[in-house]
């Protein structure tokens, strides 16, 4: 028989199936106790640095570090653990994630029995308002931010006839409408693309530039007849519309390889971004830069810590916070990995302002985000915010790929969203 | 009981064989299944009628649990991206079984060619695909199909055909996950009917050879009648894969990955269960979908049942 290799192979499978069944999900919970405790972060923010400088400086205390995965499936993870009963002392969870954990306060400590309450000044407002549950406990204390702005490449924009440096190029576009003028002038000069996508780089970035974004303040989903969503949305067609965009999808792989060829000249730089043209266009080095984003001031991203409510350690869990998020914890950390602080006590420190990238032609990355993060006001963040962000994206998406209707957009974005949250 | 259990007699050894038979010779048998039962026990059924009840309920995993009757049942049959999914499976499933097993069928009577040489070695590279990895397999073809900067549109722009976005339209999309799902199995398929062409004698291909038979006669009267049984087979298995496709739309497009693409266009059940259940942490509409799913599986299944109880060969 022919076939004898394939049955071991069906068996492997199936055996190997079973095996994961068996183990179950989420990474293996350490015994608690003393003063060791469990700590589940994602990967790819390098948490294993501030892991072994907390061990250096506080010996005798053992962090179990599991880098989880994407920031996404630390949330299912936790979720998963959360409906189990098994959970780490400690957990990171991504500001996107967070809403549906705050809803549901009673699976977390409340921070302030540790005395976060007196601690909160510390924080901006707007960042720790998003991890206090309306009936006021706080479950998280935020580690960073996204601050924004507008990453460009100079040997482009020089190829194209406009200015180079950041200053000049910020005056370009005091507007998201000239912004928009700026990408016309640029593909009408080149012939190629000026952003590499609408929804992301522009919907976004302007939708979270004011006070109300899909909620009130008292909770209710606004998002139908917010004027920051309706603007915020009309521009993002209209760049769809102008033909300046590479019309790559954030992450997609044609995106990085379009990052690498310089098919795109401009791209939404949230803090944590420049990270990922470091490692999809590696090549560019020296000839980006950045430059302030239209509008002034923006956030995307930015994570908290928090300790469930069944954590067996959760006074070492919250030791570590306490001294690793601290105002000058956050401001090492920044210095070391480019997190921006969520503390603006430092944010006058020279060590902050100080700081250059030679990537990004020496730019003061640090005083250019934190300035973006000033002049922000706080707007609630509700349970389906993702949802809706997400159907309004796919939607402008849809359109600049000229496969939707521009005119009906708006109707489509709001009927899908009634779908998707029934509401 | 201990009449099901006795066999009939034209099998028994002899007398001898019988009187030895004691409870522990009885019991023997069930206990050498017995592990598969209860490992299906504790991983097949226990899930299967959880779900069923998680189903009745809108479920919170880390907050309340309301019990809402079929109030699921009646939001999924009411929802357009629900029979936008139903579609896409259907599609998919279409689009890679059909030509999977008819690649399969003459890819087989190609192999089982007398005059073959290296045959072992075209044999066994047909399982390469099957054991390599999906994700990898699916990330390699997702950039072989990319608008910008393929391999397929590079060589499309070659013949002077303008680049063509299969993620973001539909049939494309369905196209290239149903080429990654054939990619996958059609080595898988050929083997097995390879296994099953070898038992036919090659005294008959030889005197319908010498009958004057060409290839293709050989072929349609010879090879495909002998093959009936492991087609109903594969049909089946590729039946119950294809409707469960969720790999691949996963992982071809970044930047919506639960939905594959803005416009759902290639979001499979079993995709668009993982979206509610996981990413929207919406357990109970989650489980209904899965509901669904498993309908909609064992009406399929009755539909071949019937067609295959037709084609089966008749002796």
């Amino acid at each position: 028989m022919k076939l004898r290799t394939a049955t071991p192979i069906v068996l492997a499978a199936t055996l190997a199936l079973t095996a994961a069944a068996c183990s179950g999900g989420g990474p293996a919970q350490p015994p608690g106790g003393g003063s060791s405790f469990a700590f589940w972060s994602f990967t790819g923010i390098n948490q294993k640095k501030s892991v072994e400088d907390y061990q250096k400086a506080n010996p005798g205390t053992q962090v179990k570090l599991t880098e989880v995965g994407t920031s996404g499936e630390t949330a299912q993870a936790l979720t998963t653990a959360l409906a189990g009963g098994k959970v780490p002392d400690l957990v990171l969870i991504q500001g996107d994630d967070l809403p549906k954990f705050v809803q549901q306060p009673q699976n977390f400590q409340d921070l302030r029995q540790y005395g976060a309450d007196k601690l909160k000044g510390d924080y901006l407002d707007w960042v720790i308002s998003q991890s206090t549950a309306p009936g006021g406990e706080i479950i998280g204390i935020p580690t960073d931010v996204g601050g924004m702005a507008v990453a460009y490449r100079t040997d482009l924009f020089e190829a194209a006839g406009l200015p180079t440096g950041r200053d000049e190029v910020a005056r370009l576009w005091p507007t998201w409408d000239a912004f928009i003028e700026t990408g016309r002038k640029y593909t009408a000069a080149t012939g190629k693309a000026f952003l590499d996508n609408a929804a992301t780089s522009v919907f976004f970035q302007a939708v979270n530039q004011g006070p109300q974004k899909y909620y009130d303040p008292a909770g209710n989903a606004v998002y139908a007849t917010s004027p920051q969503v309706k603007t915020a949305f009309d521009l993002s067609i209209k760049t769809a519309r102008a033909g300046i965009t590479a019309k790559q999808s954030s992450f997609s792989q044609g995106w990085s390889a379009a990052m690498g060829k310089g098919d795109f000249a401009v791209v939404s730089a949230p803090s944590w971004m420049l990270g990922a043209i470091r490692d999809n266009a590696p090549d560019t080095k020296g000839k980006w830069d950045i430059a302030t984003i239209p509008g002034g001031a923006g956030n995307w991203g930015g994570s908290y810590l928090a300790i469930p409510k069944g954590a067996a350690n959760p006074k070492a869990a919250w030791d570590y916070i306490a001294k690793t998020q601290s105002p000058q914890g956050q401001l090492d950390h920044f210095v070391d990995s480019g997190a921006l602080p969520t503390t603006p006590s430092v944010y006058q420190d020279p060590k902050l302002t100080g700081l250059k990238d030679p990537f990004f032609s020496d730019a003061p990355v640090g005083k250019i985000y934190t300035s973006s993060l000033l002049g922000l006001k706080p707007f609630l963040i509700g349970p389906d915010s993702s949802a809706i962000g997400q159907e309004f994206l796919d939607v402008i998406t849809n359109v600049e790929q000229g496969k939707g209707d521009p005119a009906k957009a708006w109707e489509t974005a709001l009927a899908n969203i009634k779908t998707a949250i029934g509401t | 009981m201990a009449t099901t259990l006795t066999p009939p007699p034209r099998t028994v050894p002899g007398r001898e064989a019988r009187v030895r038979q004691g409870p522990a010779e009885r019991l023997a048998p069930y206990a050498y299944i017995a592990p598969f039962f209860l490992l299906f026990a504790v991983f097949g059924l226990v899930p299967l009628l959880f779900t069923f009840y998680v189903a009745l309920f809108d479920w919170n995993p880390i907050g309340e649990r309301v019990f809402i009757g079929f109030d699921n049942f009646t939001r999924l049959l009411g929802d357009t991206r629900f029979w936008n999914a139903a579609w896409n499976t259907i599609s998919i499933w279409l689009l890679s079984t059909v030509p999977q097993l008819l690649a399969a069928l003459l890819l087989a009577h190609l192999l089982n060619h007398a005059r073959l040489r290296l045959a072992v070695f075209f044999r066994m590279s047909m399982l390469v695909p099957y054991i390599t990895s999906v994700a990898a397999t699916t990330i390699v073809f997702a950039q072989m199909f990319d608008r910008d900067y393929g391999l397929l549109n590079w060589l499309l722009g070659l013949i002077g055909v303008g680049p063509i976005d299969f993620l973001q339209s539909g049939w494309g999309s369905h196209v290239m996950i149903a080429v990654m799902v054939t990619w996958r199995w059609f080595g898988y398929t050929t083997l097995l009917y390879l296994a099953s062409l070898q038992a036919v004698p090659r005294a008959v291909y030889e005197a319908a050879a010498v009958d004057g038979a060409g290839a293709w006669r050989q072929f349609r009267h010879i090879s495909v009648p002998s093959l009936r049984p492991v087609i109903v087979f594969t049909v089946v298995t590729s039946t119950i894969g294809g409707l469960q496709i969720f790999t691949e739309p996963l992982l071809v497009s970044r930047s919506a990955p639960l939905t594959c693409g803005p416009v759902r266009q290639c979001q499979t059940l079993t995709l668009f269960l993982y979206e509610q259940g996981f990413g929207r942490f919406q357990f109970g509409y989650g489980a209904a979908i899965g509901v669904a799913l498993f309908v909609l599986i064992i009406a399929i299944a009755a539909v071949n049942y019937v067609l295959s109880a037709r084609i089966r060969p008749e002796r």
